[in-house]
């Protein structure tokens, strides 16, 4: 990760959280190298069915992440009041971001009507749920280890699986919009996330349970993407 | 159990220094002509001289194993101590000078040892502390008193013109190019003891860990194979209607000659019919994997990351930072993840040759050890935390020592 934001400097035990969430992260990223629709992403035989494919999947988790973070910030009671905005005001920046991800499936040939009817397939069903379940438990502190992860994507990731696509069918950056915004902005998140960790919400009770947050909504990213089309 | 430690060292580099305007006078102009890449990649590696084992017209003036023998008797003659008590000689190198026997054994003989036991290991850079490991582990059961360790590399001879221009390419990838403005030739050695030297410095071994992600990765450093992507094991599903035009796609300007093993099957350099249809393929030349090579610095520090929660280190008890980063370039990415995750260690303990003395593979941590060991800036106490990467399959060693 490319720390872009001003130097941080975290407290003892936002430290220690932040370097085991790292080893999930990177356990996270190797796994994500295995998956067969981004191994092709990554050896250049990425085709257009598979962008169209991977959209299709991946809409209903984005207007589901819209409903569990905003699930969230309703949880969080008022000692968490700083937390709840930031939480509130991510929610904001990302409520509409489908629509960039059904403008790129579009741009490359597909039809509105059949993104907009896809089902969530057996992954996104069980991330979703988890997510939503968390967020109405009172005070979600732990859901920021799923942040830590999503985050971690779009920041990460997002931008390089961008170029490839442009790259692999030949189109311009206007078909991988949701993507390319994904990558620009989420170092910024990412940068607030870390200065979230060095906030009081982050405590010997509650970082064992942020950590185990990540680790789930890893593994269930990974099933979403390891369950294409299946619903 | 016993403690080990590293009582002296030894290095050898052969040949003058060699500066980034001299580098193709003697590894060859490939078709008489520069090459268009070098001055991007020494840009992003930094290194500003080398040496090789070739003079200019590509002829080898030494042998691995000589080079071997160089650092080794470089490291008796500054201890004084005397051959005939070496019980074990351990050999890293990423490739002997004969494919067999193992590498050890000419240089026993090279060194007119007399009879010990020897270990030869394989692999890339990390093989000299894979050695070290098993020599230090040999003192440390009491098997073995005086363990000579050696790390020795000859890259040059795969990297001179004739080698390129053998391989029947139309242009020279970027795969197989790019380990050519990288690697150069040199030796290190440590002697290990049970006891600290009685007089001046020694440095305890505290530990050394090895950690491979091989199977989370494809093939990212390899001689042997015209197609890295051959051996990925990765891919669960064969997508064989695909894999012929995307070979096609993905490596363009590789001749015919590549596509017909893949036909035929052939993986490794030894599947083919002659040496020489291995050589036109392309199977012989050195290759780095550029797409995933960034991994590197990932499983470096996730490998760190384990070893401070297991609490074998922390940042801040290092004194001497010794890294071998293969690259400038890295020591960027290096830098930011420590920051990331609060690990920093400063700069200004960073230590590494690299830059006059080249990548030289395996040896590359020994000659660095040996130069700092001989510097005058250890002081007793002090911790020098040791950091091998490799990334032929992903491999990162890790070493702790504390100067007694």
């Amino acid at each position: 990760m490319v720390v872009t934001e001003k130097e941080l400097t975290l407290n003892a035990r936002a430290q220690e959280l932040l370097r085991k969430l790292l080893l999930v992260w990177l356990d996270f990223e190797r796994s994500l190298g295995k998956i067969p629709i981004l191994r092709r992403l990554e050896q250049g035989r990425f085709t257009a069915d598979d962008y169209k494919t991977l959209l299709l999947n991946l809409r209903p988790q984005v207007i589901e992440g819209s409903r569990w973070i905003t699930r969230a910030a309703s949880s969080f009671t008022s000692e968490f009041a700083e937390l709840r905005s930031k939480v509130i005001g991510h929610a904001y920046d990302e409520h509409r971001d489908y629509q960039m991800l059904e403008s790129d499936f579009v741009a490359v040939g597909g039809e509105l009507k059949n993104i907009r009817s896809a089902p969530r397939n057996i992954g996104t069903e069980a991330l979703a749920s988890f997510l939503m379940q968390q967020a109405s438990l009172p005070n979600p502190v732990d859901l920021l280890g799923a942040m830590f992860i999503i985050e971690g994507l779009g920041q990460k990731m997002a931008q390089g699986w961008a170029q490839k696509i442009q790259q692999a069918l030949g189109v311009s950056a206007d078909a991988t919009k949701f993507l390319s915004y994904h990558g620009l902005n989420d170092s910024e998140h990412l940068a607030k996330l870390h200065s979230i960790l060095d906030s009081d919400a982050v405590t010997n009770e509650t970082a064992p349970r942020i950590l185990k947050t990540a680790k789930v909504v890893a593994r269930l990213y990974l099933l979403q993407l390891e369950e294409l089309d299946n619903v | 159990m016993a403690e080990a430690y590293i009582v002296g060292t030894g290095s050898y580099l052969p040949g003058p220094p060699i500066g980034n305007d001299q580098i193709e006078d003697v590894l060859g102009f490939v078709e008489e002509k520069s090459s268009r890449l070098k001055s991007r990649i020494l840009k992003s590696n930094g290194i500003r001289s080398r040496h090789y084992a070739l003079d200019r017209k590509q002829r080898s003036t030494h042998q691995n194993s000589e080079l071997a023998s160089m650092a080794a008797e470089n490291c008796l003659m500054r201890l004084g101590f005397d051959r005939k008590k070496i019980d074990m000689l351990a050999v890293a190198s990423t490739q002997g000078d004969l494919p067999l026997p193992g590498m050890a054994s000419m240089v026993q003989a090279q060194m007119n040892l007399p009879p010990c036991e020897i270990l030869t290991t394989h692999g890339v850079c990390s093989a000299g502390m894979m050695a070290l490991k098993s020599g230090v582990n040999q003192v440390r059961l009491a098997e073995k008193k005086n363990v000579l360790v050696v790390a020795s590399e000859l890259a040059s001879r795969l990297l001179k013109r004739s080698r390129y221009e053998a391989a029947s390419q139309t242009v020279l990838d970027l795969e197989a190019e790019f380990l050519r403005w990288m690697l150069s030739d040199g030796s290190g050695a440590l002697l290990v003891q049970s006891e600290p030297a009685a007089s001046g410095l020694s440095l305890k071994v505290e530990w050394i860990e090895i950690i491979s992600f091989a199977s989370d990765f494809d093939l990212c450093m390899s001689c042997g194979t015209a197609d890295q992507s051959l051996w990925s094991t990765l891919a669960p599903e064969k997508e064989p209607e695909l894999s012929l035009a995307a070979v096609g796609a993905r490596q363009a300007e590789r001749t015919v000659l590549q596509k017909r093993s893949h036909e035929n099957g052939e993986r490794s350099w030894q599947d083919y019919a002659t040496y020489a249809e291995a050589e036109a393929a392309g199977a012989l030349l050195i290759r780095q994997n550029l797409r995933i090579l960034d991994n590197i610095v990932k499983v470096g520090v996730d490998g760190f990351l384990r070893l401070i929660q297991a609490g074998k280190i922390s940042a801040d008890e290092v004194d001497h930072f010794v890294c071998h980063y293969s690259s400038h370039y890295f020591r960027g990415k290096i830098l930011e993840l420590f920051k990331m995750c609060g690990c920093l260690i400063p700069e200004e303990k960073w230590f590494t040759n690299l830059y006059t003395k080249g990548n030289t593979g395996c040896a590359s941590a020994f000659i660095a050890l040996d130069e700092l060991f001989w510097s005058g800036r250890l002081q007793t106490g002090q911790v020098i935390f040791c950091v091998v990467p490799e990334s032929g399959r992903f491999t990162t060693a890790y070493m702790k020592l504390t100067v007694v």
